[in-house]
C-alpha cells in the first residue's frame, strides 16, 4: 500500500494529472460559453412567430431535441467518426470541442428559454405596442431580466457538466480521465488511480457547486429586495 | 474523403443492436426506482433523523452529486479488484449508478418535502386526521406534484446516461454498437442508427411520463 502510494504520489505523476485537469476546466469552459451564445440563439429562433421564419424555428427544435436526448458518449463518437470520414486524423480536441459545443448549446437552449419565458408577458405585449423590434424587446426587455433566471441554471449545469467531459477521455482526449488511465495503464495500482482522480473531480465540482447555490441565493434576494421598494 | 455510407453491410446486425434497448430499458428503471426509494429513505433521515445521521445523509449527498459517474464505474470496475473485489460489469454498472443518482434523487425529494406548508400539516391535524392520512392525503399528493418534472426529467437522463455502462462491458444499446462497429467498421452507420433509437426511445419515455403525470397526478407537463 505504501509503496504503491510513493510510486503514485510523485511530483512528475501529480503535474501530469494536474495538466487533466487543467484540460477537463478548459472544455467546460469552451462548451459553457459556447454552449449560451448557441442556446441564445437557438432559443431566440425558437421563439420566432412569422411564417418565413418556421423552417428555422423547426430547424432549432428538431436541434435541441435531438441532442438533448443522444447520450453524450454517443454523440461524441458520432463526432469523432464523422470528423475522420470529412478530415483523416482529426485532432481529437477538436472533436472533443465540437461535440461538446453540440450537446451544450442543445442544453443551454432550453435553459435560456425558461429564462426568457420568466419575464411576465404584459412587458413584451406593451413593447409591441409601442412597435420594439424582436430583437430590440429580447435585447433590452428580456435579456436584463431573464439573466438572474438563467445565470443559476447555468452555473448548476455546469456543474454536472464538468462531471460529463470525463467521457471525452473515451474519445482519446487528453484530459483529467485520460491521465487517470495513462497513469493506471502505466502499473500504478487503479484503486489508488482512480481514487485520486474522484478527488480531483470532487475538488473542482463542489467549490463550483456552492457557488452555483451562492449566487442563486444572492439573486433570489436581490429580486425580492427590487420587489419591495 | 473516400467514405460512403452502407447501411447494407450492417443489415443483419440491426436486429441485435436494436435489442440492446431492453438492457438499457431494464437497467434504467431498476436503477431509477432503486436509487428514487433510497434517495426518499435519505431525504427523510437529513430532514427528520437525528443530527448525527442528517449530516452523514448531508455528506452522502455532496460526494454522489460532485463525483462523476463515469470515473465511479471505473473506480469499482478497474480499482476495487485490486483489493480482492471482483465486480461482474452489470453489478458494478448498478451500484454506481444507483448510488449517484440516489444524492440526485434525495435532493429533488428534500426539495419537494420541504415545499409542503406547515399550516396545510395543521390544518389536516385540525381535522384529525392520522398521521398515515397526513402522509397519504396531504404530504405525497404534494410531494408528487413539485417533483415529477424533475423526476421525470431525471429518468430521461438516467436512460441516456445507462450508455456508460458500455465501458465496462455491459452489452446494452451503445455496448452493442461498440462491438458491431469494431467488427464491421461501419461505425457511422452504426452509432446513428443508435443515435436515432435513443431519441425515439427518449420521447416515448417523455410521452408516456406526461401521460402517467397527467392521468394519476394531475400534473400538466410538456410533452416534450
Amino acid at each position: 500500500m505504501i509503496d504503491h502510494m510513493s510510486a503514485l504520489f510523485t511530483l512528475g505523476n501529480m503535474q501530469f494529472l494536474l495538466r487533466g485537469a487543467g484540460m477537463t476546466l478548459l472544455l467546460t469552459m469552451i462548451g459553457c460559453t459556447a454552449g449560451l451564445f448557441g442556446g441564445f440563439l437557438l432559443a431566440y429562433a425558437r421563439g420566432s412567430k412569422g411564417t418565413l421564419t418556421a423552417p428555422l424555428r423547426w430547424g432549432a427544435t428538431a436541434f435541441v431535441e435531438i441532442f438533448r436526448r443522444i447520450p453524450f458518449l454517443v454523440t461524441l463518437f458520432l463526432v469523432l467518426y464523422t470528423a475522420q470520414m470529412i478530415v483523416p486524423r482529426a485532432p481529437l480536441f477538436w472533436v472533443a470541442v465540437v461535440s461538446i459545443c453540440l450537446l451544450c448549446s442543445a442544453y443551454m437552449a432550453e435553459i435560456v428559454r425558461s429564462g426568457m419565458e420568466s419575464v411576465p408577458a404584459p412587458q413584451i405585449e406593451a413593447a409591441e405596442v409601442m412597435n420594439f423590434s424582436r430583437w430590440r424587446i429580447t435585447w433590452m426587455i428580456v435579456l436584463p431580466q431573464a439573466w438572474k433566471v438563467i445565470l443559476p441554471s447555468a452555473v448548476s449545469y455546469m456543474v454536472m457538466f464538468v462531471k460529463d467531459t470525463a467521457l471525452a477521455s473515451q474519445a482519446g482526449v487528453f484530459e483529467l480521465m485520460f491521465a487517470g488511465k495513462a497513469l493506471a495503464n502505466r502499473g500504478l495500482d487503479p484503486f489508488l488511480v482512480f481514487a485520486t482522480v474522484l478527488f480531483a473531480y470532487f475538488v473542482i465540482s463542489w467549490p463550483l457547486a456552492r457557488f452555483g447555490r451562492w449566487l442563486e441565493a444572492q439573486l433570489a434576494r436581490r429580486t425580492h429586495e427590487g420587489d419591495r421598494r | 474523403m473516400n467514405y460512403s455510407l452502407q447501411f447494407g453491410q450492417i443489415a443483419a446486425d440491426v436486429p441485435y443492436i436494436l435489442s440492446g434497448a431492453w438492457p438499457t430499458l431494464w437497467i434504467t428503471f431498476v436503477t431509477f426506482f432503486v436509487a428514487a426509494a433510497l434517495g426518499l429513505f435519505i431525504a427523510m433521515v437529513r430532514l427528520k433523523g437525528g443530527p448525527l445521521a442528517s449530516r452523514l445523509a448531508g455528506i452522502w449527498v455532496t460526494l454522489t452529486t460532485n463525483s462523476p459517474l463515469f470515473v465511479v464505474l471505473f473506480f469499482l470496475f478497474n480499482g476495487l479488484p485490486n483489493w480482492g473485489i471482483l465486480l461482474s460489469p452489470i453489478a458494478a454498472t448498478l451500484i454506481a449508478f444507483i448510488a449517484i443518482s440516489s444524492g440526485y434523487l434525495a435532493e429533488i425529494q428534500r426539495g419537494g418535502i420541504q415545499s409542503v406548508r406547515q399550516a396545510e400539516l395543521d390544518a389536516a391535524e385540525t381535522l384529525g386526521m392520522s398521521r398515515l392520512q397526513i402522509l397519504r392525503f396531504v404530504i405525497a399528493p404534494h410531494v408528487i406534484k413539485t417533483t415529477y418534472p424533475a423526476l421525470s426529467n431525471f429518468f430521461i437522463f438516467t436512460m441516456l446516461g445507462t450508455s456508460m455502462a458500455s465501458l465496462v462491458g455491459v452489452n446494452e444499446l451503445t455496448g452493442r454498437a461498440i462491438e458491431v462497429s469494431s467488427r464491421t467498421f461501419r461505425s457511422i452507420e452504426v452509432f446513428s442508427l443508435v443515435a436515432v433509437t435513443y431519441v425515439v426511445l427518449s420521447l416515448f419515455a417523455s410521452a408516456a411520463l406526461a401521460l402517467v403525470g397527467r392521468w394519476l397526478f394531475r400534473v400538466k407537463a410538456r410533452m416534450i
